[in-house]
């Protein structure tokens, strides 16, 4: 089940515009679709009583992520919009994905920050720096949030954009990907 | 002034939401206070709370009024929230 739903994201967000899964029911097409389904994941977490994480952080960092890909492409995705959103709490681990169709980090942050040349870069930017792609706007806290939040609860993300991966637990590294993702893709796990 | 978060909804995570809450307290709950109204933010019975949400509200409020304070933060996501605004935007208190 794990395996398969990061496989199924991957094609979500790999696919061709006209061969997106629009149908499957972990698209999100619009916000209120992914509240809706936050909210349902909450109820599924907040019912486990092995789960040994803390639900409270993993949802926020959730959360965080999500809004994030309406928040930086609203009227700006490339084809299709909204994320592609699913998750499993089978015993006493835990799986979360998320991934859109959007600009990509490194496109967002060039608004603020012209002179960012890559997308490792873009990456490490986004995770470290008080930064945001919504410039004037005051924002920027976000990732950092989840980077710290990441490392003290003990949990692993990988975050994929462009040609990049930030592999995130006690340390963040960032790496190039073996494929490149037209977007973001998040995979958190405990 | 005590300000019930728990009145906004106990899932506080979007900017956008925070927003229309920050409208919303403005309009019904913070006009015509004065700038040094003793304001209590409380978040007793908040579950989750994420900083995109609490910067529009708990970060404005904190930088319009000179006297605001923080209760029942126990949360672990209210403490995360609020450590990361700390750090990484205008919250001083």
């Amino acid at each position: 089940m794990i395996n398969d739903l990061e496989k199924l994201a991957n094609e979500w967000i790999s696919s061709t515009p006209q061969n997106v899964d629009v149908k499957s029911e972990c698209y999100c097409q619009t916000r209120d679709i992914f509240q809706a389904r936050f909210d349902r994941m909450l109820r599924a977490l907040f019912e486990k009583t092995d789960f040994v994480g803390d639900p409270y952080i993993i949802s926020a960092i959730v959360g965080e992520i999500g809004n994030n890909s309406f928040d930086h492409n609203i009227g700006n995705w490339r084809d299709v919009p909204g994320v592609f959103f699913a998750y499993d709490f089978t015993g006493d681990s835990a799986l979360v994905v998320i991934a859109d169709r959007g600009q990509g980090v490194l496109k967002t942050l060039q608004k603020a920050k012209p002179d960012l040349k890559s997308d490792d870069e873009a990456l490490t930017v986004a995770f470290t720096e008080r930064i945001s792609g919504r410039a004037p706007e005051s924002r920027g806290n976000g990732l950092k949030f989840v980077r710290e939040n990441i490392k003290n609860k003990k949990m692993h993300l990988e975050f994929y954009s462009g040609n990049a991966k930030a592999d995130l637990n006690d340390e963040m590294i960032v790496v190039e990907a073996e494929n490149n993702i037209y977007g973001c893709f998040a995979v958190i796990k405990i | 002034m005590r300000i019930e978060l728990k009145k906004y909804g106990e899932v506080l995570i979007s900017r956008p939401a925070g927003r229309e809450a920050f409208l919303a307290m403005t309009a019904y709950t913070l006009n015509d206070l004065p700038l040094n109204e003793k304001i209590e933010i409380d978040f007793k019975d908040v579950k989750v709370l994420a900083p995109s949400w609490a910067d529009e509200v708990v970060t404005k409020i904190a930088l319009k009024y000179t006297d605001v304070s923080l209760l029942n933060t126990e949360n672990s996501s209210v403490q995360a929230t609020l450590k990361t605004l700390r750090e990484y935007s205008d919250l001083k208190i």
